[in-house]
């Protein structure tokens, strides 16, 4: 998970340097720009797809990595708009679909530029300051601590359960220990938040979160 | 299914964010009533929860991909409404800052679909059925299985409406479209309600206590609103299965998209293209398949309630089993 997660956040460059709410913003305008234009405007989505593979290279965020996103983006990007011209009788609904697979491959591209070049805790600090309840990002803030602790949790119940089982079973069987597996997760993560709120408690939680930024 | 930017236009995103964004408040503001200083150790530890559980693949038989929980009815069944919505809410929100899952601007869309329909809506589904069936582990099964189904439902009606307007006016018609979502989301809704079922069992088995139990409803109001709430997921359900009965449906649509103001949109192409004149999917055909596909998925999902809700026998000894 830490393959891909803040990856190229932590490098210097000039996009990484921007303000936080200036590249919130600017992401929010090339998007907004590229899901409106209309695919007549071709050169329009040109120069944008330019822009932005401009930004890639300022923030040096590598080509491989982009190619690998996207490989896993496209593939299912194309089989959802394909249920486009699919619902037509696969008579019509082509230029549709190809104008919606421009506009995703342009806004998942800005999109992936905007997660490597901020980091999570710059957009908590960001949203903090859009005014969004301070209760939100407290929950954010916890929630992304605890996603690598219940993510380590996850991978010793797989490892457990490989140990124990050999070879392939039922499809039945596979479905009942999935599920399980959720609903152990689930208790371990009830039973840890009740364990750390009396661990918060004890060191004088009153429920709110006091950080050193101002 | 997180919808990438480029499938809504602008004003839809817009809309779609605005109702989410009032929904989300007032579940946050809800939320710090009912748990107080606990609000956060909880619903960041259940958003985590959430987070992974997604992780965890379910083999789907017949096809190369995998599926996967969505948790919508789940995060209510455990935490309640108003703390599931948020929860959900903030898994999307994760999920877009880490992984640029779903698009930024189709961010309202995705959480209306699986934080506003899947955990409120969900949830209101599920308190009425459970109210009704008399508040035991089986009606709690019972519930949870109906609701997530129905809610997948929803969400799916809910996405082919929000597309439908944002692309009304091309000379397309999205009837197919929705035979298409709905056939396809009746199976996907079968999966979830068998997760969630199973998942729901398993920690009634193992700590009953964790389900959620509603306070005394405060005001008179509420179980009205609840059951509003609950009709209305409903609705958009088996408005799902209708309407390729309902020929006049488009035109609604289209009559709808003008009076908004997306009739400025039109291109030529819908003079040259009639609505009503495509092949291979029209016709008794389709009405067909997705009234089987929907009748299909309405069975099997109360079938599945039953198996699992008369399965139910608490099992102490399986508390330590699954322990390393």
């Amino acid at each position: 998970m830490s393959d891909y997660l803040d990856r190229y956040g932590r490098r210097q460059s000039i996009c990484h340097r921007m303000p936080a709410i200036a590249k919130l913003l600017l992401t929010l305008v090339v998007v907004g720009i590229a899901v409106s234009i209309p695919i007549d405007y071709w050169p329009v989505q040109g120069v944008l797809g330019c822009v932005i593979l401009l930004g890639h290279t300022l923030a040096r965020i590598p080509i491989s990595y982009v190619v690998r996103r996207l490989a896993i983006f496209l593939p299912m990007l194309f089989v959802l708009s394909l249920s486009l011209p699919m619902s037509q009788g696969f008579q019509t609904g082509w230029d549709l679909m190809l104008s919606i697979l421009f506009r995703s491959t342009l806004s998942f591209l800005a999109a992936i530029w905007l997660i490597n070049v901020m980091l999570f805790d710059q957009l908590l600090i960001t949203l903090r300051r859009l005014w969004v309840p301070e209760v939100v990002i407290a929950i954010l803030a916890f929630m992304y601590r605890y996603i690598f602790v219940l993510w380590d949790e996850l991978e010793k119940m797989r490892k457990a359960r490989e140990a124990r089982s050999i070879g392939t079973s039922s499809l039945r069987v596979r479905w009942k220990i999935a599920a399980q597996i959720v609903g152990m997760l689930l208790i371990r993560a009830m039973s840890r938040a009740e364990r750390v709120h009396g661990a918060m408690c004890a060191r004088g939680w009153d429920g709110h979160v006091r950080t050193l930024d101002p | 299914m997180h919808i990438p930017d480029g499938f809504l236009s602008a004003p839809v995103c817009a809309a779609t964010g605005a109702v989410s964004l009032g929904a989300v408040g007032y579940s946050v503001r809800r939320l710090k009533d009912s748990l107080s200083e606990r609000t956060i150790p909880l619903t960041g530890m259940m958003s985590a929860m959430v987070f992974a559980g997604q992780m965890i693949n379910f083999p789907i038989p017949g096809a190369l991909v995998s599926g996967h929980l969505m948790g919508g009815v789940l995060a209510a069944v455990i935490l309640g409404p108003w703390a599931g919505c948020v929860a959900l809410t903030l898994v999307l929100v994760v999920q877009w800052a880490l992984f640029a899952d779903g698009g930024m601007l189709a961010l309202g869309a995705n959480i209306l679909h699986m934080a506003v329909i899947g955990s409120l809506g969900g949830y209101a589904l599920y308190s009425t059925i459970r109210n009704f069936l008399g508040r035991n582990a089986r009606a709690t099964v019972t519930g949870a299985v109906i609701a997530s189904w129905f809610s997948v439902m929803a969400a799916a009606a809910m996405f082919c409406v929000e597309f439908g307007v944002s692309h009304a006016g091309q000379g397309y018609s999205f009837r197919n479209l929705f035979a298409l979502m709905v056939a396809y989301h009746s199976l996907i809704g079968i999966g979830e309600a068998l997760i969630t079922g199973l998942a729901v069992s398993f920690v009634l088995a193992q700590r009953p206590d964790l389900i959620y139990e509603p306070k005394a409803t405060r005001s008179i109001h509420q179980p009205i609103s609840r059951t509003l709430a609950a009709g209305l997921v409903c609705a958009l359900a088996i408005a799902a299965f209708l309407s390729p009965f309902a020929s006049a449906f488009d035109d609604g649509l289209e009559a709808v998209a003008v009076k908004i103001g997306f009739d400025e949109l039109e291109s030529g192409k819908s003079l040259l293209l009639d609505d009503y004149e495509i092949p291979a999917l029209t016709g008794d055909w389709q009405t067909f398949s997705v009234s089987a596909a929907g009748l299909l998925g309405t069975i099997s999902v109360f079938v599945i309630a039953l198996l699992l809700g008369r399965s139910i026998t608490p099992s102490p000894s399986l508390a330590e089993a699954p322990r390393e």
